[in-house]
């Protein structure tokens, strides 16, 4: 077995009732590797990304996350999963940051860092701020620690879920369209985090909107539609020389779209982070597919 | 309404005060936690746990809390269990509460967003260690203003124990009522009491809820 | 401890002529419940201050006070006076309390009603009296169904208390069966049983009425 594979996804099916979502995927994502997934509104990306860790039961599939089986199909065709302990202890190694944040409102955004090395890594306390104080200083917050999560902007709570994912050692991290529900003016400053945990050498899954994003930082793009990934391929050759006719058609939609994002009032400067420098091509919203 | 009257009447109920007090205050602690049990047992995956909880709400849902008293007054003993009448009207109130509260307390928690549930998976947290810690938290929020007026209800049922026995504040004025054969006056006394019971309880709630708001 | 159920069977006339007298009450303080309920919220909604005060008192002091008391009232007080019979009184009893939960439920379900349905129909000139009875009151229904339906079932498990005052409905004929038959598990069982089946059927009724009252998209 490879070890520089650290997510092996193979024939992955999922549906909703009799709505079929996804339809046979496979992808591998290597150590180190930054793997942008882009596609339509309803076109499966979110819900492949939440079958990596589990919080979308596959029908049909296999999933393997740093060589250790999540759920595979037995030879009678119904799915095997892997017991409720391993599966968590899997997601101790795989952060994941949701596009509506998920914050736990009644914790202040230390709190919010420190609630799961504690309790799942058993952490002291002291280990855990210490490490928390660091992180959210590395995500431009230190001076928030003792905030609650409604008394901050969204793109300081998306930063705050960083740290919060961050706080559990991943070996991998989901992104899941983690920009949408911020005011586009707010979104640099979560791109610039991002942007330098690709730089640290973090493997990433990365659902976005955001093709500048995917264009600077992503070393592979995978284009969803209808539950297939039609193309695959380096970040310049998809975006840039697009092979299919649907990621044509795609790309061209969401360009013609772009300049709505640098309309709206200009945004106070967050603190302790540059926003501007990535060049925005932003959806302006979009909604929770499913 | 003859003052004297009401001046005389109100020791005379007064004195079951406490006894009205501690039904109310032992019922709300087991209707309370049985009903937390039931509440997570209605949101069991496991089938038959979750039929189980729906069996014990439709049960004391439907069946007339004076009823419960009555079975545990006159028939328990005849299996053994004899309780005073006291514990009786504890157990029957507790049940009935406990069917109630469990309603409130689930849709506390389903009304905690999904996202929160999520968020703890995510970060490898057991279930228990999530409901406790996260979910819960969150909808004691939602639950507090139901959740008050589930305990004004009881506070204000504790008066059937009276037909059980308990000589709490409804008992003690029916005596007089027989003693002195005088009826407006200590039914004002009573009525006033339940008042003030039932009002410091609001009042309590809305302090409560000002205290569990999210900060912001 | 044998269990003997045949005394349900021989008990079994006298227990529905209970029930017959539940339902009574049940019936009669319902709509008086709701009909003084539907005033008392109109009154909370009106444009005179003292009418909205009166209301308030009304619901306050009601809601207040364990249904009980509300029956001692009506049955020592005020019916002894006026020369009421226990079930009138009952009635009374249990219809005035039931009016103070009766009217929140109905004002609730009035303000629930978007305000741009008064706009618009104000907007077509309709007078406030037609407009309540025409577009407000039937679109309120619809969200009072559920809190109107299970406080009813409520009322029917309630008018249990009326034993207190002397009334042999269900719950009364049960108790005096079990003390001259001395088989109280049997007969609170088989009331039990009787008072399930009556809030059963309400639940059914509900789900109808919500089906019913529902928008038709």
């Amino acid at each position: 077995m490879n070890s520089d594979v650290l997510v092996r996804v193979s024939g992955l099916h999922k549906s909703f009732g009799d709505s079929e979502v996804l339809k046979g995927i496979d992808f591998e994502v290597n150590r180190g590797e930054v793997v942008a997934i882009i596609g339509p509104s309803g076109s499966g990306k979110t819900t492949m990304l939440r079958c990596v860790n589990l919080l979308e039961r596959p029908t049909a599939g296999r999933i393997e996350v740093d060589s250790r089986v999540l759920c595979e199909e037995l030879p009678d065709g119904s799915m095997s999963f892997s017991k409720k302990a391993e599966i968590r202890a899997i997601r101790e190694h795989v952060g994941m940051v949701f596009q509506r944040f998920n914050l736990f409102p009644h914790f202040t955004a230390l709190e919010n860092v420190i609630e799961a090395p504690m309790a799942v890594k058993g952490l002291s306390r002291s280990d855990a701020e210490a490490r928390a104080h660091e992180l959210l200083e590395s995500v431009g917050l230190g001076h928030k620690a003792d905030s609650y999560p409604l008394q901050l902007s969204g793109g300081q709570q998306q930063r705050v879920a960083i740290a919060r994912a961050l706080a559990m050692d991943p070996a991998l991290m989901l992104f899941d369209e983690v920009t949408s529900s911020v005011d586009p003016e707010l979104a640099g400053e979560i791109l610039q985090v991002m942007k330098r945990l690709a730089q640290e050498g973090m493997t990433m899954l990365v659902v976005t909107h955001e093709m500048g994003f995917a264009a600077e930082v992503a070393d592979r793009v995978l284009f969803i539609d209808h539950g297939l990934i039609v193309e695959e391929g380096s970040a310049k050759q998809v975006l840039a020389n697009p092979k299919n006719a649907r990621t044509r058609a795609f790309l061209r939609a969401v360009l013609e779209r772009a300049p709505m994002a640098e309309e709206g009032d200009p945004a106070p400067e967050p603190a302790g982070s540059s926003a501007p420098g990535l060049s925005q091509i932003v959806e302006g919203s979009d909604d929770v597919e499913q | 309404m003859d003052w004297d009257v009401v001046l005389e009447s109100f020791p005379l109920i007064w004195k079951g005060a406490s006894k009205t007090l501690s039904l109310f205050a032992w019922s709300l602690a087991f209707g309370t936690l049985a009903g937390l049990a039931v509440a997570l047992m209605k949101l069991s995956t496991t089938k038959s746990v979750s039929r189980f909880a729906t069996l014990f709400s439709w049960l004391f849902r439907g069946i007339p809390l004076l009823i419960l008293l009555f079975f545990a007054f006159f028939a328990l003993p005849e299996v053994g269990w004899l309780l005073s009448p006291f514990w009786a009207a504890v157990l029957g109130l507790s049940l009935w509460t406990a069917a109630y509260q469990a309603e409130v307390i689930r849709s506390g928690i389903i009304a905690v967003d999904l996202g929160q549930t999520e968020a703890s998976d995510a970060l490898g947290m057991t279930r228990s260690h999530s409901m406790k810690r996260i979910i819960l938290p969150q909808g004691i929020r939602i639950m507090l203003p139901p959740f008050t007026s589930n305990a004004t209800t009881l506070l204000k049922q504790t008066s059937l124990a009276t037909l059980v026995t308990v000589p709490e504040m409804t008992l003690l004025t029916q005596r007089i009522f027989s003693n002195n054969f005088k009826f407006i006056e200590p039914i004002f006394v009573l009525a006033m009491i339940y008042l003030a019971m039932t009002t410091v309880l609001v009042v309590g709630q809305q302090i409560a809820e000002r205290a569990f708001r999210l900060k912001t | 401890m044998e269990l003997d159920w045949s005394v349900v069977g021989r008990s079994w006339d006298l227990l529905i002529g209970g029930t017959w007298v539940t339902l009574q009450l049940f019936v009669w303080s319902l709509a008086l419940g709701t009909v003084l309920g539907l005033i008392l919220a109109l009154m909370r909604l009106s444009r005179f201050r003292a009418l909205r005060w009166l209301s308030l008192g009304y619901i306050w002091l009601f809601r207040g006070i364990p249904v009980l008391v509300a029956l001692f009232f009506a049955f020592f007080v005020f019916g002894r006076q006026i020369g009421l019979s226990p079930l009138q009184a009952g009635i009374l009893g249990l219809g005035t309390s039931a009016a103070a939960y009766k009217a929140e439920i109905i004002r609730a379900g009035i303000m629930s009603v978007d305000p741009g349905q008064y706009e618009a129909a104000e907007g077509l000139a309709m007078t406030r009296r037609h407009y309540m009875r025409r577009i407000i009151i039937p679109q309120g229904i619809r969200v009072m169904v559920p809190t109107y339906m299970s406080n009813t079932i409520l009322v029917l498990k309630v008018s249990s208390v009326a034993v207190a005052i002397g009334i042999v409905e269900l719950t009364g004929i049960t108790r005096q069966l079990s003390n001259s038959t001395n088989r109280p598990i049997e007969l609170f069982t088989a009331a039990a049983f009787i008072y399930l089946m009556l809030t059963t059927v309400l639940v059914i009724v509900q789900e109808i009425l919500e089906r019913r009252f529902s928008l038709k998209t």
